[in-house]
C-alpha cells in the first residue's frame, strides 16, 4: 500500500482577533480502513470555451459507496471567472479563479461543472480512488 | 478587509512512480473579486450521541449568507475509530463520507433554503467533529 496524505493549511492574522492557524492531515485510506490508497487518475487538465454544462467525473467510472476523493482546482486568473461544481442535479458551489476544493466522493454522482464564461477556462483535478 | 489563505498539500512518495507533490494555495475573496473576506462562523466543534441528521450549515436564517457567492466549508471528523463516518449531504444528495480523521474543504453557494449542508454520524457513540464557514459578500 501507498502513504498520500491531504493537509489543510487555513491562516489569517487579520480576519478576527484570534489569529486563524489551523492546520490538519489526513491520511488517505480505503473505505473503512486503515489501508493506504493505491489508485489514482492522475492529476489531469481541462480547458474549456463554452458555458454548456459538462460531466468531468463520471460516476460510472467509479465504484460506488466508496471513500474517493476529489481535488478540483480552478486555474484562472481573472477574479470574476467561475466554475459551477454540480454533483448529480445538486448544485454545491462556486469555485472562482484560484480557488481549489477537496471533497469525499462516494462515486455514486457524476461531478458536473459549468463555467460562466464562454472564452478559455481551465480546470485541474484528480480522483484519489479508494477500494 | 482580511487576508485568509487556504492551502492543500497532496504529498506521496509511493503512490505513483512520479512523487506526488501538489501545492495549492487560495486567497478567500468576496464572490468574483480580489477583495478579502470579512466575517467567518470562527471554527465549531461538536459531539453526537446519536445517528440523527446534523445541520451544520443552514442557510434561511442567515441573511449573511449570501445566495450564489463564494462561501468556503471546511468539516473534519475528529474521530480515530477509522470505521466511523459522517455521511455528507447537500439538500438531500448524499455527497460523500468522511471517514475518521478526514477533511474536506469546499465553495459553498447558499442557493436557496433547499442547500443545507448536513451530516450523519454512522454510530450513536461519540463522534467528534469541526466546521467552519468563511462567509462572502
Amino acid at each position: 500500500m501507498a502513504t498520500t496524505t491531504a493537509q489543510l493549511t487555513l491562516s489569517s492574522s487579520d480576519l478576527t482577533s484570534d489569529a486563524l492557524a489551523l492546520s490538519t492531515t489526513a491520511t488517505l485510506y480505503d473505505t473503512g480502513s486503515k489501508v493506504g490508497v493505491t489508485e489514482t487518475s492522475g492529476i489531469a487538465r481541462k480547458i474549456t470555451s463554452s458555458v454548456s454544462e459538462y460531466t468531468l467525473i463520471a460516476e460510472a467510472d467509479y465504484a460506488n459507496d466508496k471513500s474517493h476523493k476529489v481535488y478540483l482546482k480552478h486555474v484562472g486568473t481573472t477574479a470574476s471567472d467561475r466554475v459551477d461544481v454540480k454533483f448529480a442535479s445538486q448544485s454545491v458551489g462556486r469555485l472562482y479563479a484560484g480557488d481549489w476544493m477537496f471533497i469525499p466522493w462516494n462515486g455514486d454522482t457524476d461531478i458536473k461543472l459549468t463555467p460562466n464564461v464562454s472564452t478559455s477556462v481551465t480546470v485541474e483535478y484528480m480522483v484519489i480512488i479508494a477500494s | 478587509m482580511a487576508t485568509t489563505t487556504a492551502q492543500i498539500t497532496l504529498s506521496s512518495s509511493d503512490l505513483l512512480t512520479d512523487a506526488l507533490a501538489l501545492t495549492a494555495t487560495a486567497t478567500l475573496y468576496d464572490a468574483g473579486t480580489t477583495t478579502g473576506i470579512t466575517q467567518t462562523t470562527g471554527v465549531a466543534r461538536k459531539t453526537t450521541t446519536a445517528t440523527d441528521v446534523v445541520t451544520l450549515f443552514n442557510a434561511a436564517p442567515h441573511t449573511e449568507y449570501g445566495a450564489n457567492k463564494a462561501h468556503k466549508v471546511y468539516i473534519k471528523n475528529c474521530s480515530s475509530t477509522r470505521s466511523e463516518y459522517l455521511t455528507v449531504t447537500i439538500n438531500a444528495e448524499e455527497i460523500g463520507r468522511l471517514y475518521a480523521g478526514d477533511w474536506m474543504f469546499i465553495p459553498w453557494g447558499a442557493h436557496d433554503t433547499d442547500n443545507d449542508i448536513k451530516v450523519t454520524p454512522s454510530v450513536a457513540t461519540s463522534m467528534t467533529f469541526e466546521y467552519m464557514m468563511f462567509i462572502s459578500a
